[in-house]
Order: structure tokens, then C-alpha cells, then sequence
């Protein structure tokens, strides 16, 4: 396992602080962050580049804190890949062999099997500056598992691929995982690629570790605000705590008009009454109908007014009026919740958010 | 006229000025008399004398360099900024001051002891290479850092989780890669050497067959009017320089590794 405990780095006037994580055998932590969050200065700092202010990294119960960084077992892909211009595919592959005294050839079993797995046979003896955005990504990772380090240390390694090629290279990465039993500390921005590829995952904004858990936890219900924003959560709404009963939390929503009802997930926070929080739902989770679609008891179903419609691809923007509130409000909604539904402008339509999906956010 | 007509003047009147200053040799150029030149004895031990002193003080300064620009580029350390400001001393120095500089050293207690002690310096063959080894050092040194800049930290720390020491890692990766600014850096050194003449008349003098280099041996002929061999020795300078200056070109024609 390897453990970074309350670690600490400075780079100028920013400061990474007090991060603690842990990567167990064979899984993927992934460090989720936006850009100038102290990701890569995190990832910098594990390896040995620089020295934290603070902290440890232990690797299997040894503190390689201190240790350089050929000692520490840990191998590195930062963003650009760092392919050695100077070498060609093969001697890229075959440098940390070569760098170990070891046999230099491609019957060594693993090397033979990473070539054939990572499909880069062909290429071998190309110079890493003719090749293409996916080819350098394989020969990157090649490159990481060759050195037989069971921990690959990655610095958002496909951002520079397109759409495709990057969820292909996903598919290998598990692959590579799952074959060699790699343990993955994972740094990048893109949410699609930390949660298909992450088992953990760590919120990092402004150099402060914000939210640690397992990936459907930390997607399902993101802690605070800048991690909700963050993680792409559409719909978050001011709220004050009304009341509190056994099984049910009402918190009064001024945006919408309405006291919405929230089932078990405000149970993770200490809620009071009277307390401020942001009630957030993703924009899967709206539904959306034509007014008496719902029965009368259902919560959480507000009328409104459609006042505008964006379309963003998957989903949609609408603008309602809800009720007769002057202040409009802007809803994220899956362009699947409106199904069957032709929402257009002017029209009268029901919003439902139900309970068991809304989730209780800190302020900012 | 527009700005960039005017700029493209500047840099055509600046090639212009030494262009004349080279073409206006041949006013006094001898065709009769440059084999004569070229191979009397006291030219050609010039030459050698010259070439041999250049490629020693090269050697001796790149060897020192390496690890220094190394040290300068990639790690902090105290005094960092002194040292690097110390390398620009040969640059703004006049070179006959940095000459009168090692000869007011020799005359002091510590440099006499070296020359009783180890070799002599003033007016000998070792005194010219180390004019010619102080006057280049922080140029060399200057020119190899700016190389290893070109060379991102990354590539040296990929290499070290891959499992390289850091001497195996500057061996295989960092040296490797500013190869060519590395040889580009000594090149102009050696040239830079092979012109001095300041630092070298200061501590060496000028004595003909024993420490008259190549820009020596261009004064001495100047100081007794011996105009057209004169031209025959600075032709002969020119034409080394120049080449150097184009192969150093064809050697910078690089990729960039950032």
C-alpha cells in the first residue's frame, strides 16, 4: 500500500496542505482537481522531485519520505510523457532494464507480453518523435511497467488525447491494471476518465484536499459546494433547515418557492435547524412532466413557467418562473427527463426532485 | 519607409560593416606572398602553437563546465547567484585586465609559491592556456547551462523512478540531449580562444617562437608595418572563425525539448 499521511509542499506563495491519501494494491486512487489545484505539485512530492514541508509517503510500511527517487519504487508518466527524445521505442521500453544491469532483450517475458498487450510491436524501432498521441501514451506506459515497479504514479498522462483514443487507452490502462496488479495514483481533471478509471477518489481545490471516498460516494454526494460545482453538479439551491423528523429533512428552498423533503442523505452532515446549507440534485436525477402528472403527495414537485431552453448536448438548460416568484431559476435537467415531452417556451410544466436524490451541500 | 524595411536595413548594414572591414583586407593582399607566409616556420609554429593552446584550454574549461553549468541549472544552492554572476567577469574585463589580474597573482605570495612549486606560468606555453582557459571558462559555462535549460527537469526524473542514479541519469539522459549545445558551447569556446590576445600578450608576452599565437603574431607583424602578412594572419583567422561559426550553426539546428 502506499500511504502519503499529512503531507505538505510549497511551491512559491502556493501551498499544498496537509494531504492525506492511501492506494491500496492493485486499485486506483485518482486525484481529481481543477487546473492550478496542486495536483501535479502532489504528485511531484510523491516521487521525490520536491520536498514537502510536512508529512510522509510510506510504500508497504517503509517511509521513503527521504529516500531518492530511484529507491523509492515508484514509477512515474508526468503529462508530456517525458519520452526520451534521443531514443527510439525499443530503448525507451528497455531503459530501466538497461538502467538495472538487467538482460537487454525482448524474450525477457514481461516486456515481450507489454508489447504484444500494449499492440505496439510494430513501432519499435520508430524514434519516440514520429509517433502519434496514442502511440506515445502506449510506449509511455510500456515504458512505467517495464521498470517492474508495482506502482505507477500518473500525471493526468492522456490529456492530450482525443475523445476516443482516451477511452480507448482507458479500456488498456484496467487492463494493465488488472494483468499486472498495479497500484495507480492517478491525477486529472477530467471526471469521465477519474470515475471510470478511479476506485477512490480525492477532491483537490485550492491545494486542500476537499473530499475523499469511495468514486460512487464522492459523485453521489459531494460534500461541499466547490466540490458539487466541481464535479459537475447542475442544480445546487440555497436552503435553510426548517425541520428535522425521523426519516425526513425539510429544508425551505426561497429559489424555488417550496420546502423540499430530503430522505437519508443530509444524514451525513451535522444539521440543525435553522442551519444554511445548498441543496444540490444532478441533472439526471430532475424529472420533468405536464402539470397533474404527479400525484398530490408526492414532494418536492414545483410548478413553473418555461422561460427559456438551452440545449448543452446531453442535457438541457431551462429557465423557469416558478410559481408567481419574479427571480427565475436555471435547472439542469438530462435531455431523457424530458422524454415524450416537446418543452418549448411559455409552457406550463411540473419539476420533480425526489427525495431520495437531493443531497445536503456545505456552503462554500 | 515601413519598420520592417528599416529593420531589415539595420541588420544588412550591420553584415555590411564587418563585410567591408574583411573585403577591405584584399587591398593588401599578396597572392605571391601567402603560400611564403603560411609556411615559413615562425607562422606555422603560430598556427600550431595557437591551435594546440586553444584545444587544451577548451578541454580543461568544458571538463569544468559540465558539472558546473549542471549544478547551475538544475539545483539551488547558497552563493548560487554569486557564482553565476562571477561567470560574466571574463565578459565585462577587459582581457588585458584579466591578464595584468593572473600576473599581479603570480607576483603574490600563493602564486609564487605554485610557479616554484608547480608549473611556471608568466611568459611560458601554460601561461597562454590559462589566459586562454580564464578568459573562456564562464563563457563556456554560460553557454552549457543555457543548453541544459533547454532540457526539461522532467526527463531526468522519469529516469530516476525508472531506476537511474542521478550521475546515470545526467550520463544517459541530460548529456545526451544537450549533446549538440554542448559541443556548439566548446566550439565557440575553442574560437574564443583562439582569438584571445589580451590576456595572453599580459601574462605570456610575445616572444616569436615560443608564446606568439596566432593574434600575437597579427600585432607583432602590425607593430613593424609588415602590413601584407599581417592580412595573410587575419585571412587565416577569419577563415577558422567563420568555419566554426557555420559549423556551430549547422550543430544548433536542434529540436527543442520543452
Amino acid at each position: 500500500m502506499l500511504e502519503v499521511t499529512d503531507l505538505s509542499v510549497r511551491a512559491g506563495t502556493f501551498v499544498l496542505s496537509q494531504v492525506s491519501l492511501k492506494v491500496l494494491p492493485s486499485s486506483c486512487h485518482v486525484i481529481l482537481g481543477p487546473t492550478g489545484s496542486g495536483k501535479t505539485l502532489l504528485m511531484e512530492s510523491v516521487i521525490g522531485l520536491r520536498n514537502p514541508q510536512t508529512g510522509k509517503v510510506i510504500l508497504e510500511g517503509e517511509d521513503i519520505t527521504c529516500l531518492p527517487m530511484e529507491q523509492r519504487g515508484l514509477s512515474y508518466v508526468p503529462q508530456d510523457l517525458a519520452l526520451f527524445p534521443h531514443m527510439t521505442v525499443r530503448q525507451n521500453i528497455l531503459y530501466p532494464i538497461r538502467i538495472r544491469g538487467g538482460k537487454q532483450n525482448f524474450e525477457n517475458g514481461i516486456v515481450r507480453e507489454l508489447i504484444d498487450s500494449l499492440s505496439i510491436g510494430n513501432i519499435l524501432d520508430r524514434s519516440v518523435k514520429n509517433l502519434s498521441g496514442g502511440e506515445r501514451q502506449r510506449t509511455a506506459l510500456a515504458r512505467a511497467v517495464a521498470s517492474g515497479c508495482n506502482y505507477l504514479v500518473l500525471d493526468e498522462p492522456l490529456s492530450a488525447l482525443h475523445e476516443s483514443l482516451k477511452t480507448e487507452l482507458w479500456y488498456l490502462l484496467k487492463d494493465l491494471q488488472k494483468r499486472y496488479e498495479l497500484a495507480i495514483l492517478m491525477v486529472t481533471h477530467d471526471l469521465e476518465e477519474a470515475f471510470f478509471l478511479g476506485d477512490v477518489i480525492s477532491v483537490i481545490i485550492d491545494g486542500k484536499l476537499r473530499q475523499q471516498g469511495e468514486k460512487r460516494d464522492v459523485y453521489r454526494y459531494p460534500h461541499n459546494e466547490d466540490v458539487a460545482r466541481f464535479l459537475g453538479v447542475g442544480n445546487l439551491f440555497h436552503g435553510r433547515v426548517d425541520r428535522i423528523n425521523d426519516d425526513s429533512l425539510f429544508v425551505r428552498c426561497e429559489e424555488l418557492g417550496d420546502t423540499l423533503t430530503l430522505s437519508t442523505h443530509w444524514r451525513k452532515l451535522a444539521v440543525k435547524k435553522n442551519d444554511d446549507f445548498m441543496i444540490g440534485i444532478r441533472s439526471e436525477d430532475v424529472l420533468v412532466q405536464t402539470p397533474g402528472e404527479f400525484m398530490s403527495n408526492t414532494p418536492n414537485v414545483i410548478e413553473g413557467t418555461v422561460m427559456e431552453i438551452f440545449e448543452t448536448g446531453a442535457s438541457l438548460q431551462v429557465i423557469i418562473a416558478c410559481g408567481h416568484r419574479p427571480e427565475k431559476v436555471k435547472l439542469v435537467m438530462h435531455r431523457s427527463a424530458s422524454t415524450g415531452l416537446n418543452i418549448v417556451a411559455g409552457q406550463k410544466i411540473v419539476i420533480h426532485l425526489p427525495k431520495e436524490n437531493l443531497f445536503l451541500v456545505e456552503l462554500a | 519607409m515601413t519598420f520592417k524595411k528599416i529593420s531589415i536595413a539595420c541588420s544588412f548594414a550591420t553584415f555590411g560593416l564587418y563585410a567591408v572591414l574583411i573585403l577591405s583586407l584584399f587591398y593588401f593582399f599578396r597572392g605571391e606572398r601567402l603560400l611564403d607566409t603560411i609556411l615559413s616556420p615562425r607562422t606555422l609554429f603560430s598556427i600550431r602553437l595557437s591551435l594546440g593552446a586553444a584545444t587544451i584550454s577548451t578541454v580543461f574549461s568544458v571538463l569544468i563546465a559540465l558539472p558546473a553549468a549542471f549544478a547551475l541549472s538544475r539545483y539551488e544552492f547558497p552563493g548560487k547567484r554569486a557564482v553565476d554572476t562571477m561567470l560574466e567577469l571574463p565578459m565585462i574585463v577587459s582581457p588585458a585586465a584579466l591578464g595584468a589580474m593572473l600576473l599581479i597573482f603570480f607576483n603574490n605570495p600563493l602564486g609564487l609559491w605554485i610557479q616554484d612549486h608547480g608549473a611556471q606560468f608568466v611568459f611560458t606555453f601554460y601561461g597562454i592556456v590559462l589566459a586562454q582557459f580564464v578568459t573562456i571558462c564562464g563563457v563556456s559555462t554560460r553557454l552549457i547551462k543555457a543548453a541544459m535549460d533547454e532540457i526539461p527537469v522532467r526527463y531526468e526524473a522519469v529516469a530516476r523512478t525508472l531506476g537511474a542514479s542521478p550521475g546515470k541519469a545526467f550520463l544517459t539522459i541530460t548529456l545526451p540531449l544537450s549533446r549538440r549545445g554542448i559541443i556548439a558551447a566548446s566550439i565557440l569556446s575553442w574560437a574564443k580562444a583562439l582569438g584571445e590576445f589580451g590576456a595572453t600578450i599580459t601574462i605570456a608576452g610575445s616572444m616569436a617562437m615560443k608564446t606568439e599565437t596566432l593574434p600575437i603574431a597579427i600585432f607583432m607583424r602590425l607593430s613593424s608595418a609588415e602590413i601584407e602578412g599581417t592580412v595573410i594572419l587575419i585571412l587565416i583567422l577569419v577563415s577558422i572563425g567563420l568555419s566554426i561559426l557555420y559549423i556551430v550553426r549547422l550543430l544548433s539546428r536542434g529540436a527543442s525539448y520543452a
